[in-house]
């Protein structure tokens, strides 16, 4: 029980941070950015789940006269403090052109919650069938 | 009474009776919506980079499709739509198509 509050009281939660890089900068100034992307993260006391380079990628719309953008999704886990100087710190970046911050913890418990929940039914409606099937089989023996 | 089987929306009316468009809709017939998918399975976390999902609600000029005609439940088609727009916000999907 307590350790469960305690858990409430830090308020871990994730987030999906993605951002797009001017496609002119070098690729290892993207990398550069990323490493202090990941370190403002931990400074925060925040950690790195997941970090995907996914690359060049064509615009749907031109953003800034430009038709491409380097996309890079972080996925993070921490008390939102560090989103904040993330964001601080991404408006000010010439580098990045366009980014998004989307906490994702509450969705994907309401969608696990939503699959316990068929399997759960789908449990019951199995013991219903089998508990039927053995009923059966004695009176055909019987007959 | 002939139940509204196609447009649930409308209240029903009694067979034979006639609309002389006195009642509203103007002397246009009224408009006959086609449900086209009647049973989209939409999973149980929408993924916004999910483009591919999304996609399917898109048409041509880029638009979110409207629940009549996608035929998800309400709150399938909530879902559906705000991921549309954040994908839109990071160009992963167009605000206008033309």
């Amino acid at each position: 029980m307590d350790s469960q509050k305690e858990e409430k009281k830090l308020a871990q939660r994730t987030y999906e941070v993605m951002y797009i890089v001017d496609p002119e900068t070098p690729a290892d100034r993207i990398e550069k950015l990323n490493e202090a992307v990941g370190k403002v993260i931990e400074k925060e006391g925040g950690t790195v789940v997941r970090m995907d380079d996914i690359g060049r990628k064509q615009l749907a719309y031109p953003i800034e006269k430009k038709n491409e953008g380097h996309y890079v999704l972080f996925e993070i886990n921490g008390s939102g403090q560090e989103i904040l100087e993330l964001e601080r710190r991404m408006r000010v970046n010439d580098m990045i052109i366009r980014y998004i911050t989307i906490r994702v913890d509450e969705d994907r418990k309401k969608a696990e919650k939503l699959q316990a929940k068929r399997e759960n039914r789908q449990a019951k409606r199995a013991r219903f069938r089998a508990t039927e099937e053995t009923a059966d089989t004695p009176a055909e023996a019987a007959a | 009474m002939a139940e509204n089987f196609d447009r649930p929306d409308r209240p029903e009316r009694a067979e034979g009776e006639m609309d002389f468009g006195d009642e509203g809709f103007g002397d246009k017939a009224p408009r006959r919506y086609q449900r086209r998918r009647p049973r989209q399975v939409v999973p149980d976390y929408v993924d916004w980079k999910d483009i591919d999902l999304l996609r399917q609600f898109i048409p041509e000029r880029g638009k979110i499709m409207p629940r009549r005609i996608s035929g998800i439940s309400a709150k399938d088609q909530r879902r559906i739509a705000t991921a549309i727009k954040r994908a839109r916000s990071m160009a992963m999907l167009p605000f206008v198509v033309d």
